[in-house]
């Protein structure tokens, strides 16, 4: 995956280079948001991480002019302010996604990975398949292997969500903002609780386990 | 130096220009009365003299020169007030009852004259008078005239009063007004007064209110109300930052010693380096949650609730609830939930949810197995908006309850458990910003074996649904 980095502060930079290009993207960095529009403009890029303070353009005046002139490339905003309302601005100006910082590594890597996803499944589906696992969007109906499953309809929305994602890596923060559309610290295990009400309602019983617990970041649907 | 002073300051100067003001239209006004009096005044004695003249001349031609003389004796010996005198056709004079008739009358023109008259004291006046010369039919010229020197006098004794009632206005009216602007000016002086002591950093200062309920009153209450605040707000940043320099100096320490065991560790080969660094980065995280929160909690105070909106807090009490509706089944704790419907509120729905959540997690930390947990979402009789918490564990010693609500303030029967301190702190702070309060209370009571409890409530003043539900968002 092509990612261009935007963010003025050196040290920050350099880690996030690392990181993302040890993860195996293609990563290219601009030092502020007027140089991060000419790199954007070059195009081939799948998601922009872009640092919301920035000297010269700022990272909301950028993604604003790159909207404007019809770049749909998916955003994820970094920023140290992290209250309500500038993460509101934030999504306004036209921004996909919203990390505060200081961030852990594997946050910002399952976010930007989630984001790229996006764009390539824009189409309207009705069907998702992950292997031998089956959702149908319409009917609302989820089978593996042919055995049918019954979810309740949280179990059913976060399942959507881990197989729109499916390879990747979520973490509990993603989920409790993208499942329950909340943005609070939820302090100690809600979110295993009810991932692990999940796994045993479509891991149970077969021989293959495909919601996978990945250290230090979250979760995984394998297929 | 204290009058010219004085010119500066606002009142006075307000007082002068209304002066002025009043000055101009009253002078206005008067020179009006005076002019259409005295034009009102010589109207009527030219028509009453006319009309004199009429009848005059009706004698004359009807009954000749000797009739008409004989009428204006009997009318000056009768005492009538028109002043007469009647010439032949050479210019004698016949009859007269006046001398100084200016020359030249006889232009058929009114005349305006000064008629030297002794009055019964023997005082000299030339008094106004006005009359009209008219050639009769045989060349002879009778003028007739009247005294309007008491219209005059009228007029004078007028204006005379008019000008005195303006000098005691204008007397009045800047005595008036150095008093209002010395009152002014002292009031202001103590705003002043109160203004640089701030300037220089004291925040204690405040300004006398007098409770005369005027705008200078408000405008104090107002600045006091202000500095309340603002010493409140200083102060609490002021706490915050003592709190966290003190309270962060303890896990920096541990991590900073775990850090460098590791490293003595890992050097000697004992253990593996990136298992002390995992553990270093954990001690960063829980440090930066601390400090995240402590921020929060200081910004709640200080601020008040951010972008508050009116929102349905049974939606947010139903979410919650089924987020943690299987949250106690490890330990086998019983969590309900009972929810009223239609419970707006206007808040900050993050910082609710965090708040709310904070309250479940501990009920469901510190009650032992088997226990139970319910939460409560309602509307008090007094129509407040009500989350509660009960458990039945262990429960708060009554003593203690103010103090747990302070920040990093834990009980020792917690000490065993994982937290920082600070939670109960945010939620307190997230009631407080949205005018509301935490209230803690003994639950259900002591009996079979358990504890008495503990009941926390998150009370929050109610808020009229939006408009239009659909488009709230």
């Amino acid at each position: 995956m092509r990612i261009l980095v935007v963010e003025d502060d050196a040290e920050a930079a350099t880690a996030m280079v690392r990181g993302l290009s040890e993860a195996g993207h293609e990563v290219t960095h601009a030092v502020d948001g007027a140089f991060g529009l000419l790199e954007a403009q070059k195009g081939g890029y799948d998601v922009y991480v872009v640092d919301r303070m920035m000297p010269r353009l700022d990272g909301i005046g950028m993604v604003e002019t790159l909207r404007k002139g019809g770049d749909q490339t998916p955003v994820l905003f970094l920023s140290a302010l992290g209250e309500v309302e500038d993460r509101v601005v934030g999504l306004k100006a036209g921004a996909d996604d919203y990390l505060v910082k200081p961030y852990a590594f594997a946050e910002l890597i399952a976010r930007v990975e989630a984001l790229s996803r996006r764009r390539e499944t824009g189409g309207v589906q009705t069907v998702l398949k992950v292997g031998e696992l089956e959702m149908n969007l319409i009917a609302r109906t989820v089978s593996r292997e042919g055995q049918d499953i019954d979810l309740q309809p949280r179990e059913f929305q976060l399942l959507e969500f881990l197989m729109r994602h499916a390879g990747q890596s979520v973490t509990r923060t993603m989920l409790l903002e993208k499942v329950w559309e909340y943005h609070f610290d939820p302090q100690t295990n809600v979110i295993d609780v009810h991932i692990s009400r999940l796994r045993s309602k479509i891991d149970k019983g077969f021989d293959r386990a495909m919601l996978q617990t990945v250290r230090g970041a979250g979760y995984r649907l394998e297929a | 130096m204290r009058l010219p002073s004085l010119f500066r300051r606002t009142p006075f100067r307000l007082t002068l220009l209304f002066l002025a003001l009043f000055v101009a239209t009253a002078s206005a006004v008067m020179s009006y009365v005076y002019m259409a009096s005295a034009a009102e005044a010589r109207s009527r004695a030219e028509a009453s003299v006319r009309a004199e003249v009429e009848t005059l001349i009706g004698i004359y031609r009807t009954r000749g020169r000797t009739a008409l003389n004989q009428t204006l004796i009997d009318r000056t010996l009768r005492g009538d007030k028109y002043l007469y005198r009647l010439r032949d056709e050479t210019g004698q004079v016949v009859t007269a009852n006046i001398s100084d008739i200016p020359s030249g009358v006889d232009s058929g023109e009114w005349e305006t004259f000064r008629l030297t008259v002794t009055d019964d004291e023997g005082r000299v006046q030339r008094r106004q008078s006005i009359g009209i010369d008219t050639p009769l039919s045989g060349g002879e010229h009778l003028f007739v005239g009247e005294d309007i020197g008491d219209i005059e006098a009228y007029l004078e004794r007028l204006t005379q009063a008019l000008w005195m009632a303006m000098i005691l206005v204008l007397v009045l009216g800047i005595g008036g007004g150095l008093i209002v602007s010395r009152r002014v000016e002292r009031a202001m002086g103590r705003l002043n007064r109160v203004v640089s002591a701030v300037q220089e950093g004291d925040l204690k200062v405040r300004v006398p209110v007098r409770n005369s309920g005027d705008e200078l009153d408000e405008l104090s209450q107002g600045l006091n109300t202000m500095l309340d605040r603002l010493e409140g707000s200083m102060a609490s940043i002021r706490h915050a930052g003592d709190a966290i320099a003190h309270d962060l100096r303890s896990p920096l320490t541990r991590m900073r010693a775990k850090m460098e065991v590791a490293l003595i560790d890992a050097e000697a080969g004992r253990i593996n380096g990136v298992d002390a660094l995992e553990l270093a980065l954990g001690e960063a995280d829980s440090l930066l949650k601390t400090f995240n929160t402590v921020l929060a909690i200081a910004r709640l105070q200080a601020g008040g609730a951010p972008d508050p909106k009116v929102f349905d807090a049974a939606i947010l009490a139903r979410d919650m609830a089924e987020l943690y509706e299987y949250s106690g089944e490890e330990k086998d704790i019983e969590f309900e939930s009972e929810i009223e419907c239609d419970l707006f509120v206007e808040g900050n729905q993050p910082f609710l949810a965090q708040a709310l959540a904070n309250l479940i997690d501990n009920a469901i930390k510190y009650t032992p197995a088997g226990g139970a947990v319910m939460f409560r979402a309602r509307r008090r009789s007094d129509g407040a908006i009500e989350y509660s918490v009960t458990d039945n564990g262990p429960g708060i010693p009554e003593e203690d309850r103010e103090r747990v609500l302070q920040r990093f303030v834990r009980l020792d029967s917690s000490r065993t458990e994982a937290g920082s301190g600070l939670g109960l702190s945010l939620v307190t702070a997230v009631a407080e910003a949205h005018g509301g309060r935490i209230e803690l209370d003994e639950g259900p009571g002591a009996f079979d074996g358990r504890g008495p409890g503990l009941r926390v409530a998150l009370v929050l003043p109610p808020a009229s649904p939006p408009e239009d539900t659909a488009e709230a968002e």
